[in-house]
């Protein structure tokens, strides 16, 4: 094995620190402490557990967290309103909306209800479209995380050839545009790409989120090259007993990439640290403190 | 024949352009009173005027009202911006186009974000393009979406066919780059920080090109069938002095390569005032769903 680890959870921690840094100099220089309100409609068990984690992380860096927990039957008017209250409430700066939501509410409306300066998930259409054409707007947060392991990484991007495998709406599709304003060119392949080894052996920026375990084997891989993994899937190994792999095969990736995330400890542990980063850079923009945008560099 | 075709590999606007319009002529004959597109410019100049005039003419043709409006050179932000919210108040308005370019002291992106969505029929609003990011292809920027209609013209399956497009502009590159990726495509977006353009343009079997650089695309650049199309208009002077309109690609010798080539003029150019067309149809549409219109 040659490739360099990139431990994700270490440097989720650096981000962590930089976030709390940034929340107790906004405390005492301008009285304001970062808010982020999380809606959880229903009993999802999954989504329980993220819903938890993600309070748990807001206050450990010294900002507000606001728990909306809402019945599986919850009207869409209910919901909508709630939406409405908090894009008033000058304590809130961030909100998260936990998908999925129940299926008798309209994720697309209710998404787009949330005002899109507090759109901390950059879902909303607004922030699609700034992000598309390389605007200032808020990023989702997985391919945020994505692009901040590569840039440490890496230092300059510029020029890299970077091919994104999946073109879905919440990693794919926004990952293609951050590399492309980092002045990577880029590819997106997907399922209906012809040559897949082909074109993934071109790159060398190779980012696999198409949730689909261990489908990236080794001979794919230019040498050298680096491997982002944000799959995370889990298989059945022997007496029944499971384990949670990526999209690309770990151990034969490793051995030609330059450098890999590991899954666990990659790519997930990123996603939590970009939501708290973001509701900080939510909270400054709102409040218009400019300065505030760079504290992650 | 007409003259034009002089090269069965050109590939001609024209016939594209008059297929759009018929279907948009169609519409709007059955759709009687849709109200007007306005055209904005701010203290036009000649250049800008040919070009607006060109579309008021396409607009007669197919039935559609075309108020061209020049607002005074020293008009405020705030004041275009309210008399643009007064637009999307008022239902005698379909579409809304600012023309570019503006004056220094005026930011665009903030005018066009201002246009409300339904209204936006240049596809410009940030929302606009997250929706072709979302792949809902409704109201697009026309350059690309007159490009997107080129390559089908084609004949081309767009699903599993390999794009490279040149160019990452916010008003063609990116939104073709998503039209196409919805479509099926496999689609590489390389710009002037690109290494090498040639290693990833001789694999395509389509290439776009809109960097403004004239004869930027030579033969050898291009794999032998591929469709090439050119969106780029320079105005360059030959070597009798006289200027003429060229595109990106040296068209006479990328001729002998490529499966299909659109010439420049007569390629993408006429066919983005039809789509300009088609997208006030579909704003139409879209504000009779909304309950906007009966």
């Amino acid at each position: 094995m040659s490739a360099q680890i990139i431990d994700g959870k270490a440097f989720a921690a650096t981000v962590r620190q930089k976030v709390a840094a940034k929340v107790s100099e906004l405390k005492t220089a301008h009285g304001i402490t970062p808010g982020l309100a999380v809606v959880l409609v229903g009993t999802d068990p999954a989504s329980q557990v993220y819903v938890r984690s993600k309070g748990k992380q807001t206050v450990e860096v010294g900002m507000n967290s606001f728990e909306h927990k809402l019945d599986a039957d919850t009207s869409e008017d209910v919901l909508l309103d709630l939406i409405d209250s908090l894009n008033a409430d000058p304590t809130v700066h961030g909100i998260l909306v936990q998908l999925p939501l129940p299926g008798h509410l309209d994720e697309t409306l209710v998404i787009n209800r949330i005002a899109p300066e507090k759109d901390v998930d950059g879902f909303h259409i607004a922030n699609v479209g700034l992000l598309g054409t390389g605007q200032k707007s808020m990023v989702p947060c997985t391919p945020l995380g994505c692009l901040l392991m590569l840039r440490d990484y890496h230092g300059s991007l510029s020029g890299k050839n970077a091919v994104v495998i999946g073109r879905s709406n919440i990693v794919g599709k926004p990952m293609a545009q951050l590399l492309l304003n980092d002045s990577c060119t880029v590819t997106i392949a997907h399922s209906r790409t012809a040559d897949l080894p082909d074109v993934v052996r071109r790159a060398d920026i190779v980012v696999a989120a198409v949730g689909r375990p261990e489908m990236v084997p080794g001979d794919w891989i230019k040498p050298g090259a680096t491997v982002i993994d944000v799959g995370i899937n889990r298989i059945d190994i022997e007496d029944g007993k499971t384990k949670l792999v990526g999209d690309v095969a770990y151990e034969s990736c490793a051995a030609v990439a330059g450098a890999i995330t590991p899954v666990p400890g990659g790519v997930g542990p990123m996603t939590i640290a970009c939501l708290l980063a973001n509701t900080v850079t939510a909270c400054c923009r709102i409040n218009n403190l400019t300065d505030g945008e760079d504290f992650l560099s | 024949m007409t003259k034009q075709t002089a090269d069965h590999r050109h590939l001609l606007g024209a016939p594209i352009r008059d297929r759009i319009l018929d279907e948009v002529r169609t519409y709007v004959d059955a759709a009687g009173q849709m109200g007007k597109i306005v055209s904005i410019a701010i203290d036009g100049t000649a250049e800008v005027e040919v070009y607006i005039r060109n579309q008021a003419r396409i607009a007669a043709k197919v039935g559609l009202d075309f108020d061209q409006q020049i607002w005074p050179r020293d008009i405020t932000q705030d004041a275009c911006k309210s008399r643009i919210q007064q637009m999307n108040d008022d239902p005698s308005v379909l579409g809304i186009i600012i023309q570019r370019p503006l004056p220094s002291h005026i930011n665009i992106r903030s005018l066009q974000s201002a246009v409300h969505p339904l209204k936006d029929i240049e596809g410009m609003n940030p929302a606009s393009i997250g929706n072709i990011v979302y792949s809902d292809i409704a109201l697009v920027p026309c350059t690309a979406a007159a490009s997107v209609e080129m390559i089908k013209a084609t004949g081309l399956t767009l699903a599993g066919l390999e794009v490279v497009m040149i160019g990452h502009s916010e008003i063609v590159g990116r939104p073709a780059s998503m039209m196409l990726m919805a479509e099926g495509a496999t689609v590489t977006i390389c710009h002037h920080m690109t290494r090498s353009v040639a290693m990833h343009s001789r694999r395509a079997d389509v290439v776009l090109v809109a960097v403004g650089s004239p004869h930027f695309i030579g033969p050898d650049m291009i794999k032998p069938g591929a469709a090439v199309i050119d969106i780029g208009i320079n105005q360059i002077t030959t070597d009798d002095g006289t200027s003429r309109i060229v595109g990106d690609v040296d068209t006479a010798a990328v001729t002998e390569v490529a499966g299909w080539i659109t010439p420049v003029p007569g390629g993408v150019g006429p066919v983005t005032v039809a789509v300009l067309m088609r997208n006030a149809v579909i704003a139409h549409q879209r504000q009779r769903q909304s309950g906007w219109r009966t």
